[in-house]
């Protein structure tokens, strides 16, 4: 079977409106595919950056994946949250971006998104903060069912990922 | 050595920590050590060090180290890539060293030459009476070991501040990866790509 590793780091975002920020992440598969070492999913510390307005994760991403098919090439989705002093988490934006295929390291921008309410919602999201969250997060990282969302755009999460694939021309496969 | 079935591959690391940019801080040392899997093993080299106190220029507000990094890794496995983790440490008013930053990055994986910036942070007090009292007693939290910054699981339970830059050099070389069947690079832009084509003719 072909392997494929993922490693790298998410390496902070900036963009988003306040800082302190944290990212919970996550990898989706198709069914082909098969972790056999690493952590699927997790989340990352809270960077209050003293300088700057990019908050930095610094967070290790080590995956090892074997797969009897190409459908389904692993994405990584990714929620910023924003923690304020009291501790309160507030939804910043959702995003993925597809596992690059082609080996090597890779410098990844993913933009992000989050959902935007009525005018009343915005109005109160203004005074008291929180504001709409997906009721399923598959939403991030399908295209299926968006059309009646409304979405503004938010900050970028940058990442560094190195693909190392092996076996992969066994199989006649190009990347 | 030139044997043509390797059962592991070798990844060559060279290399400096070269400078560091700590915007509120002077007279710093820095240690490194390397974080790796268990199917990972060093052969050679130091795997951790401790640098000299460098203070910051009148000309340039950089710190320079020009601490060398010489190791040499053996594995059968890419999982558990090495990770470098270095820390800061310099004095705060009273003289006490403190931490100044942690951070970590992936050795390189591909082969030449490579720079780094990776970010400093210093983990915070979560509560506002620990943050007093460690005021106080003019002592700050740190990890009890560096290591944690190279690992993914409970940091969703640390609060930090990065405040700083460490900047690091690398020369890879890496062996029989290929001769394994991994695929570091891309054919598409590389000049490795070019080179295997014309092997095959």
């Amino acid at each position: 079977m072909a392997e494929l590793h993922i490693i790298g780091q998410i390496i902070g975002a900036t963009g988003f409106p306040q800082n302190s920020l944290f990212c919970k992440w996550g990898v989706h598969t198709g069914g082909a595919w098969r972790l056999l070492s690493g952590l699927r999913e997790g989340q990352t510390q809270v960077d209050m950056p003293q300088t700057g307005d990019m908050a930095y994760w610094s967070h290790p991403i080590d995956l090892h994946y074997t797969t009897k098919g190409l459908q389904g090439w692993p994405k990584l989705h990714l929620q910023v949250w924003h923690q304020d002093s009291f501790g309160r988490c507030q939804l910043y934006g959702y995003g993925y971006i597809h596992v690059p295929s082609s080996p090597g390291q890779h410098r990844l921008q993913c933009v992000t998104w989050r959902p935007l309410g009525s005018w009343q919602d915005q109005l109160s999201e203004m005074f008291v903060g929180g504001g709409p969250q997906l009721r399923s997060p598959d939403l991030i990282y399908s295209g299926a069912d968006r059309y009646r969302l409304h979405t503004v755009g938010m900050g970028t999460v940058e990442l560094e990922l190195c693909i190392i694939l092996r076996h992969f021309d066994r199989y006649g496969v190009e990347s | 050595m030139t044997s043509n079935n390797p059962a592991v591959f070798l990844l060559m690391v060279n290399g400096q920590i070269e400078s560091a940019d700590f915007p509120e801080y002077d007279d710093l040392y820095c240690k490194y050590c390397f974080v790796y899997g268990h199917d990972w093993a060093p052969t050679s080299g130091l795997e951790e060090g401790i640098s000299q106190i460098t203070s910051k220029g009148r000309l340039s507000q950089s710190l320079v180290w020009n601490f060398p990094l010489d190791i040499t890794f053996k594995s059968t496995n890419p999982f558990g890539w090495p990770q470098i983790v270095v820390s800061v440490y310099g004095p705060d008013t009273f003289g006490n060293d403190v931490v100044r930053g942690y951070g970590a990055v992936h050795i390189p994986f591909t082969p030449g030459k490579h720079t780094k910036t990776i970010p400093m942070f210093v983990p915070e007090s979560t509560s506002r009476l620990q943050k007093f009292t460690s005021w106080l007693m003019g002592r700050r939290p740190e990890f009890t070991d560096p290591k944690v910054v190279a690992q993914g699981e409970g940091r969703e339970v640390t609060r930090v501040r990065s405040q700083g830059f460490v900047t690091l050099q690398f020369n890879i070389v890496t062996k029989d990866m290929k001769k394994l069947g991994y695929d570091t690079t891309s054919t598409e832009h590389s000049p490795a790509g070019l080179t295997r084509a014309s092997q095959q003719l």
